[in-house]
């Protein structure tokens, strides 16, 4: 027999538990909505032009301090600002591809690595010397406010925006990749570079759309964890192997794959820091992201023999 | 013939003791210009640069060589090797991280010359007996039991940790929990987190759920700002935030009205103790970078200052150990002097500062004789 | 029989080359980084310039080296010639799982799942109690059969023996079977399988090679610095920097790694010890007090790295065979 008082405890003991669990699904849930969308701007270059792109978390970066001059100095929302960014950061990437990646398409992998590295690493000290390595952090009114659903579960404000713009974003790029003559040329060139090119598409011209566009993406972002994260010159790097990640895991090229992926990916890092410990986490990414690469190396969307 | 008179005058320069200043005061200075700890390198850097001004104002001439390690300890070996061998430096300030620190500081007494550690935190660097290594700051285990004096009298229960797995936030907390355990505090809470994830949310809700009086905090730089965020966010509200040091003692941080009110940290300076120069030092800083000092500032200009002021009367790396030893200073870091004490060899017995930050003003609280304000606790939103 | 000779006068010049600069501790210790890169990137080549395998997760084995000594010397007082030993047995086993893990990948997949496994390294480095977790392990004093190691002449002579066993094995490696084996599968996979090459066994036994070397560098740097954390021996970038060496030098040659760490490792500390910078104010060709002085004594010093990236996209883009590749070209 249960006494009236422990029974009461034991109620109050599930509903934390069950308020736990809840929140940290759903905070990794939003998470993994920013983290979706770098993925799919690393699964565009790399579905297209086959290339590892070291350089992705400091494109993301140049994001971030966009949206956060955008803010400073024009006084633009940062999530209005992405209508200035998405444009800057795609000809920025169309222009990298034609100066510098448009060189190396042809040479071996490891090469390609090397220069997205070092343009990473040109852009990151760049961004050092302009801009110092004081974080810079963007407050907006909504900054650290949150809604409270089912009576205990907080969801961050800015996050849920940023939620709802991936959706709508990547759910544009579909829509572009499958209904248009460019996206479907893309999606072409992805499939069968040779191929595209004998049906007379521009590849090289594809090359550097899908650079402009994976620049964008990563741009984007950038800008939308730029209200609930900080700004820095090295922030990239955070995201760069999550992106990675995700991009395996949604399978390579795979739009809708890498959008699951990166929302997975969120859901599993907090499950991991409130379940095991946090300190953790990131070591759970990594056997996932290994026995995904054993055990399914098209990823969760690819199809068998796409590899 | 020429070459006579020039060592003729060099000679008359060196003999004339009110012209002794004429050759400059050769000093090395290790820093992390670069790598992850460059935002507080730059603090570093613009404190001695202050320093410098301020001697040259004196007319004390300095060549302060500055030299990178971006925050690894190869290279910071390999900077003071080159400062100490090819540059015939007589003493060196640095390096800020604690690893740095350490490899340093043990080649010191190898190359006999004096090494003066300005900010880094690890109880080490002066406890392994080194003749040649000064350190001006606190170590780490002063950061915790600085804040857990301040809250004793009002008698909190239970305490939680949330803090980076980083060197310094590693024993920071390992001192505190000694400090806890003295204190009959329980721990209900242990959470170390990597650097620089958009997320805490998951290990701050761990926390509310254990409620605990106190939340120990160790985070560097803007970690501590999304940390604060969050708690906000899920709604933890402890009797006191207790931040130990770096990220929580930045303005940038003290701005953010909406989440650092009333939040507690340690310190080892602010720019309102009664130290001599520290108001004056702040003012002429936010003048010059158009921002606040942070105590990185405040402890690299005092190193450097202290460091060129008893290397211009000591001219040798022997005479300037034995000078840095005998001296005792009293500037913007208070009172200063490097005495042997609890195990610490040449360590500056620095009394470390507790700050609340009452609408985005860091205001000294504790101790007292070094305080105008009184703390406020139990911490409300 | 001409590389053996080559080897022979190179290292014979090395040999006596501190007792020509004379004591100068600081020289000495750019030098054995010098020799230590140079070693590091040939034995990163064998797996990656012969076996065409690009690792991008050297540190490891590095780290596996480093973290096995040091634990070993700070907790049990262990000799330190046995505790390399024992780091290149944990090397090896690393590198058994990992290939275990990688060799069935091909691509950009070895190369990223390379980079997990080395995360997966780090992170259980940095979470650990026994492996001095964030603060790293510091060791104040070690001694070898009386030897003092205080001094840099030991490590010296000691990066350079690992080198010249490097480069040993490299050469003799291009004209054994081993050798002809790993290029066939750098050269095409699937042709070498259908040969009857055993590729797990082969590639497994080049990763072998390459981690027990680059664990014995490990080991050596840490009983060198006698501090190790994870951000210097198992971090992402010391992987790229290694690689990075051996492409610009020239990779899948002989010689090509050791060419890079000859150019990259001077030109790197240069830069952090902006030197040029200094030079060209000590000098008086700029005015210290002038605009130009006053970025080149202060900013350039910040902009190290900077410089490192363009030189990289430099190469990459105009010397995509390496240094070596274009002297080559030349001839």
């Amino acid at each position: 027999m249960v006494s009236g008082g422990k029974f009461l405890q034991a109620v109050h003991f599930k509903g934390v538990i069950m308020t736990f669990f809840f929140q940290s699904l759903l905070s990794g849930l939003l998470t993994g909505g920013v983290y979706a969308l770098a993925g799919i701007g690393m699964s565009v270059v790399f579905g297209v032009m086959n290339i590892s792109n070291f350089a992705h978390g400091d494109l993301m970066m140049l994001g971030m301090y966009m949206a956060y001059f955008a803010f400073t100095l024009l006084h633009i929302d940062p999530y209005l600002s992405l209508l200035l960014i998405i444009p800057t950061a795609f000809l920025f990437g169309f222009l990298i591809e034609k100066v510098f990646i448009h060189r190396i398409i042809h040479h071996p992998h490891q090469n390609q690595i090397l220069l997205t590295i070092g343009l990473g690493l040109i852009m990151s000290n760049t961004a050092l010397l302009a801009f110092t390595s004081d974080p810079k952090i963007l407050t907006t009114s909504y900054s650290s406010s949150a809604v409270t659903i089912f009576g205990g579960i907080s969801l961050s404000v800015p996050l849920l925006l940023s939620f709802v713009i991936t959706c709508l974003i990547t759910g544009i790029l579909f829509l572009f990749l499958s209904k248009t003559t460019t996206g479907l040329a893309l999606w072409a060139t992805s499939q069968n570079r040779e191929a595209a090119q004998l049906m007379g598409i521009n590849v090289s011209k594809m090359s550097a759309i899908a650079f402009g566009l994976g620049t964008a993406l990563a741009a984007t972002a950038g800008a939308l964890i730029a209200p609930t994260y900080y700004i820095h010159p090295m922030a990239g790097h955070t995201f760069l192997l999550k992106a990675f990640t995700i991009c395996v895991l949604g399978g390579l090229g795979s739009v809708v794959g890498a959008g699951v992926g990166g929302v997975i990916i969120g859901v599993v890092e907090s499950m991991s820091s409130t379940y095991l410990s946090s300190d953790w986490k990131d070591v759970v990414v990594f056997i996932i992201f290994l026995g995904v690469l054993l055990f399914r190396p098209q990823g969760l969307f690819g199809k068998k023999g796409e590899q | 013939m020429k070459k006579m008179l020039v060592s003729i005058a060099t000679a008359a320069l060196i003999a004339l003791p009110l012209l002794t200043n004429a050759a400059p005061v050769k000093i090395g200075f290790i820093n992390s210009i670069t790598g992850k700890e460059a935002q507080i390198g730059e603090n570093l850097t613009n404190g001695a640069a202050m320093a410098v001004e301020d001697l040259k104002a004196k007319g004390i001439q300095v060549d302060l060589i500055k030299e990178d390690d971006g925050g690894d300890p190869k290279n910071a070996l390999a900077a003071y090797e080159k400062l100490v061998t090819r540059d015939a430096v007589i003493g060196v300030v640095g390096p800020y991280t604690s690893g740095s620190a350490n490899v340093v500081a043990s080649r010191a007494d190898q190359y006999q010359v004096p090494l003066l550690v300005p900010a880094a935190a690890k109880e080490d660097i002066t406890m392994k007996g080194y003749k040649n290594v000064f350190r001006l700051n606190a170590p780490a285990n002063i950061y915790s039991s600085v804040l857990m004096k301040a809250v004793a009298a009002y008698k909190p229960k239970t305490i939680a940790y949330v803090y980076a797995a980083t060197d310094f936030g590693v024993s920071t907390v390992k001192t505190a929990q000694e400090n806890a355990l003295k204190m009959g505090l329980k721990e209900v809470a242990n959470e170390k987190y990597q650097q620089g994830q958009p997320d805490y949310r998951p290990s701050l809700s761990k926390v509310k759920a254990a409620n605990p009086d106190l939340v120990f905090l160790v985070s560097y730089d803007a970690d501590a700002i999304l940390l604060m965020r969050q708690a906000k966010e899920i709604g933890l509200t402890p009797k006191a935030f207790l931040g130990a040091g770096a990220g929580y003692t930045t303005a940038q941080f003290a701005q953010q009205t909406e989440i650092s009110n009333l939040v507690v940290s340690a310190t080892q300076w602010t720019d309102d103790v009664n130290w001599s120069g520290a108001a004056d030092f702040a003012r002429r800083y936010k003048l010059k970078y158009s921002k606040e000092p942070s105590y990185h500032a405040a402890c690299s200009y005092e190193a450097v200052r202290i460091m060129v002021e008893t290397a211009s009367k000591n001219n040798t790396s022997a005479k300037l150990r034995a000078g840095l030893k005998a001296g005792s200073w009293n500037g913007i870091l208070g009172p200063v002097k490097f005495a042997d004490y609890d195990g610490f060899t040449n360590q500056n017995n620095h009394p470390m500062l507790v700050q609340q930050i009452i609408s985005g003003k860091y205001e000294t609280v504790f101790p007292a004789q070094f305080s105008k304000k009184k703390l406020v606790y139990p911490f409300t939103r | 029989m001409k590389q053996i000779a080559i080897i022979a006068v190179i290292a014979g010049i090395a040999a006596v080359l501190p007792l020509v600069i004379g004591e100068s501790p600081y020289f000495t210790g750019v030098l054995i980084s010098v020799l230590m890169m140079a070693a590091l990137a040939s034995a990163w080549n064998i797996l990656g310039g012969y076996a065409g395998q690009y690792s991008f997760g050297h540190a490891a084995y590095f780290g596996a080296g480093a973290y096995t000594t040091m634990i070993l010397i700070s907790k049990f007082n262990l000799n330190p010639i046995l505790s390399m030993v024992a780091g290149i047995v944990v090397a090896c086993i690393i590198a058994l799982v990992t290939g275990s893990i990688v060799f069935r990948l091909r691509g950009h997949y070895f190369g990223l799942a390379s980079i997990a496994v080395a995360e997966i390294v780090r992170l259980s480095a940095l979470n650990f109690d026994f492996t001095g977790g964030a603060q790293g392990i510091l060791l104040t004093d070690v001694s070898l059969w009386g030897v003092d190691l205080n001094s840099k002449t030991p490590f010296y002579y000691g990066m350079l023996l690992v080198l010249v066993v490097t480069l040993g094995i490299a050469l003799s490696l291009r004209t054994s079977k081993t050798g002809y084996y790993l290029q066939a599968i750098r050269e095409d996979q699937d042709a070498a399988a259908s040969l009857g090459i055993n590729l797990a066994f082969y590639k497994n036994k080049a990763l072998l090679i390459s981690a027990a070397l680059t664990s014995v560098l490990g080991s050596l740097y840490a009983v060198y610095i006698r501090f190790i954390d994870t951000s210097a021996v198992l971090d992402l970038r010391l992987s790229i920097e290694i690689i990075l060496t051996a492409i610009i030098g020239g990779v899948g040659t002989v010689w090509g790694p050791v060419l890079g760490a000859v150019l990259l490792v001077p030109l790197a500390e240069m830069l952090r010890s902006n030197v040029i910078g200094d030079a060209l104010v000590k000098q008086g060709m700029v005015s210290e007090t002038s605009g130009l002085g006053v970025f080149l004594k202060e900013n350039l010093a910040h902009a190290h790295v900077l410089v490192y990236g363009i030189i990289t996209v430099l190469c990459i883009l105009y010397l995509p065979k390496g240094i070596l590749g274009l002297l080559g070209r030349k001839k």
